[in-house]
């Protein structure tokens, strides 16, 4: 107040000055006044927002929970039938099928990820910062196209059909620039001094980026890695366009496999409801799966950053 | 972020050829560059596969763009509806993101003291890495009934209503407003995630100068930091517009699969990514291509928005160093 008031040129007349006083308090009462209404609204919307986002929450858990049982994890899906509309099996299959495309696609994508994100961090050439770009596209990419991909080339043009392989090919499709990208992140934080110290030992240039600095970069590494497979695990369009489906386990490279996101999209579809109640199941067990996977990745990298500092 | 210097990286770097002069450039280095080479090779190969599968719909250029309907399995092949419903969907989407989610990073800055505050962060960059089917499952299954019995017949009490939302008495579950809602809902925690990001890393000084100055919390806000988190905000739109335009599997659930559309918002429709997700199972021959198609005109759409996304991202860094 004192500021605004000595800014004011002082009048002679007490009365004018005492206008010009009242006129800059309603000023400050006014804006004190906006103020607090935007930031009520400001809470208001932190309100709306975590109305829709609990509410999934807590209904997921309620209606996902009654259905995790023994049968769920390791029976098989069956038809229900008029007589027994109950009967709806587990999902072991999609399990299995889930677990086969990670595994597969984290193969394809993990070893060719981390080296091209190692390329990216340690060379300034043209090419490397070409390669940046199309990384940071193909990450921002929808992932259906990932599922096209997957189809024209692996199902269509090298004639595999519908198989565990095509799937697991567009997963690592998707998770190849978002683990390059992470990577590239984690090694450029990597100091020089250490380089150069490694260097300055005498040692060969792989030495030093194998066992200097990927070794201390690796909690980053882990992290991008973990999150893409978080990624790629929920990922429902890339395999609805691939996998083929089916309901026996298969787990082989080129059997048609089912996944867990694909069979919440087509029993949530379902007209028995005892299908429509068991996809909440599989819901949770992916948010779980999901929630585990970033939370350990950002817990572990945490723990890693206090370590070293 | 803390970057190195790029002098030191150059340093080493010609160390590293001191280093290895002998045998120029080592196995190792050719590893990194092959692989490379591979990761470049297979972006090449995802555009061109799609590309060159979507070539015979192109003959139909016109009806693909413009055509309102969709006959399979021979054709024609009409984009429109993808198209609109595309639009339509995400960009109430992102509207209602933007503007709830800009309040929402606001008060997490601003409102909520420290020890929440990161739980509340982390918890947000945990909703944004749910699967989408998750956020389709639960419009589905939990918003259609609901709108079926409340929103609807309300709506359709309103004067006016039937030019937005549909004539009166049209009750549907699924709808493009549903579908606009489930996106919303969809992309808060991402827009929410980058953006508080962004308004955290207004630098802490001059926020404080503003407020010696005699500033109120809004005027701070609106005068100071909004201004320089501008571009950031911004980025965080566009990466959210892209999501919402990409999105399938939960828009194929609940925005009915319908495409003939009458683009009013309480009717069903369809978007491109949904449409692609509908109908690839039963799709032949041409109506695969069609498909295609349409799959490319969503990756132009996408990697424009995330080209401006990036370039406004990286200047908002650069702005910020400058601070």
């Amino acid at each position: 107040m004192t500021i605004i008031d000595d800014l004011i040129p002082q009048p002679e007349s007490t009365s004018t000055r005492q206008a010009i006083q009242r006129a800059v308090h309603s000023h400050r009462a006014r804006r004190v006044a906006i103020s607090r209404v935007m930031m009520v609204l400001c809470g208001v919307a932190l309100v709306l927002t975590a109305i829709p986002l609990v509410l999934l929450i807590i209904q997921l858990v309620s209606r996902g929970a009654s259905q995790l049982d023994a049968t769920f994890f390791t029976k098989l899906p069956q038809s229900p039938t008029l007589s027994s509309p109950n009967d709806v099996g587990g999902v072991s299959n999609s399990i299995i099928g889930t677990i086969a495309l990670t595994v597969y696609a984290s193969i394809m994508a993990i070893p060719l990820g981390v080296l091209t994100g190692v390329y990216l961090a340690e060379s300034r050439s043209k090419f490397a910062s070409t390669l940046r770009v199309i990384a940071q596209t193909m990450a921002g990419a929808p992932s259906i196209l990932m599922g096209l991909f997957g189809f024209t080339l692996i199902v269509k043009y090298f004639q595999v059909g519908f198989s565990a392989i095509a799937g697991s090919f567009a997963l690592a499709v998707l998770m190849l620039p978002v683990i390059a990208l992470s990577t590239e992140l984690a090694v450029r934080t990597v100091p020089d001094t250490l380089r150069e110290a490694g260097l300055a030992l005498g040692a060969k240039p792989h030495k030093v980026s194998l066992k200097v600095v990927i070794p201390s970069a690796i909690s980053g590494i882990v992290t991008g890695c973990l999150l893409a497979v978080a990624r790629a695990v929920g990922e429902t369009a890339p395999v609805l366009l691939t996998v083929g489906g089916g309901y026996i386990n298969q787990w082989r490279p080129l059997d048609p496999v089912s996944a867990l996101p694909l069979t919440i999209y087509s029993g949530a579809k379902s007209e028995w409801p005892a299908q429509r109640v068991q996809v909440w199941g599989i819901a949770l067990v992916l948010v779980a799966f999901v929630f585990v996977l970033s939370l350990s990745a950002r817990i572990w990298a945490a723990r890693k950053q206090k370590r070293n500092s | 972020m803390t970057m190195s210097s790029p002098d030191l990286i150059i340093q080493s770097e010609e160390l590293a050829e001191v280093n290895s002069a002998s045998s120029s450039r080592g196995w190792y280095h050719w590893l990194l560059v092959s692989v490379s080479a591979l990761f470049a090779l297979v972006s090449i190969a995802f555009v061109g596969s799609i590309v060159i599968y979507s070539l015979p719909a192109w003959s139909h250029t016109g009806t693909l763009l413009t055509g309102n309907g969709w006959q399979s399995p021979s054709g024609p092949f009409g984009g429109l509806s993808m198209i609109v419903g595309t639009i339509e969907t995400s960009l109430i989407a992102l509207v209602v993101a933007a503007v709830v989610g800009l309040g929402t990073s606001l008060a997490i800055v601003f409102l909520v003291p420290g020890r929440l505050r990161n739980i509340i962060s982390t918890f947000v960059e945990l909703l944004a890495a749910i699967p989408s089917i998750v956020y389709g499952l639960w419009g589905f299954l939990v918003l259609a009934p609901w709108m079926l019995k409340s929103f609807d017949p309300f709506v359709n009490k309103l004067p006016f209503a039937s030019a937005i939302f549909g004539s009166p008495g049209q009750q549907f579950g699924p709808s493009l407003l549903l579908a606009a809602i489930v996106l919303s809902v969809m992309i808060l925690p991402t827009f929410i995630a980058i953006s508080r990001e962004v308004i955290a890393g207004v630098p802490n000084d001059i926020i404080e100068a503003s407020y010696s100055l005699g500033c109120t919390r809004w005027q701070v806000i609106r005068q100071v930091v909004l201004p320089t988190a501008k571009i950031g905000l911004f980025g965080a739109t566009f990466l959210s517009l892209a999501r919402a335009t990409g999105e399938t599997v939960a828009v194929a659930l609940v925005a009915g699969s319908v495409a003939n559309a009458q683009f009013h918002l309480l009717y069903p429709g369809t978007s491109i990514a949904a449409w692609i997700a509908t109908e690839f199972g039963e799709a032949q021959g041409n109506e695969i291509s069609a498909l295609m198609a349409l799959g490319v005109l969503l990756m132009l759409i996408n990697f424009s928005f995330s080209l401006i996304s990036r370039s406004l991202v990286s200047r908002q860094r650069k702005a910020l160093a400058r601070v």
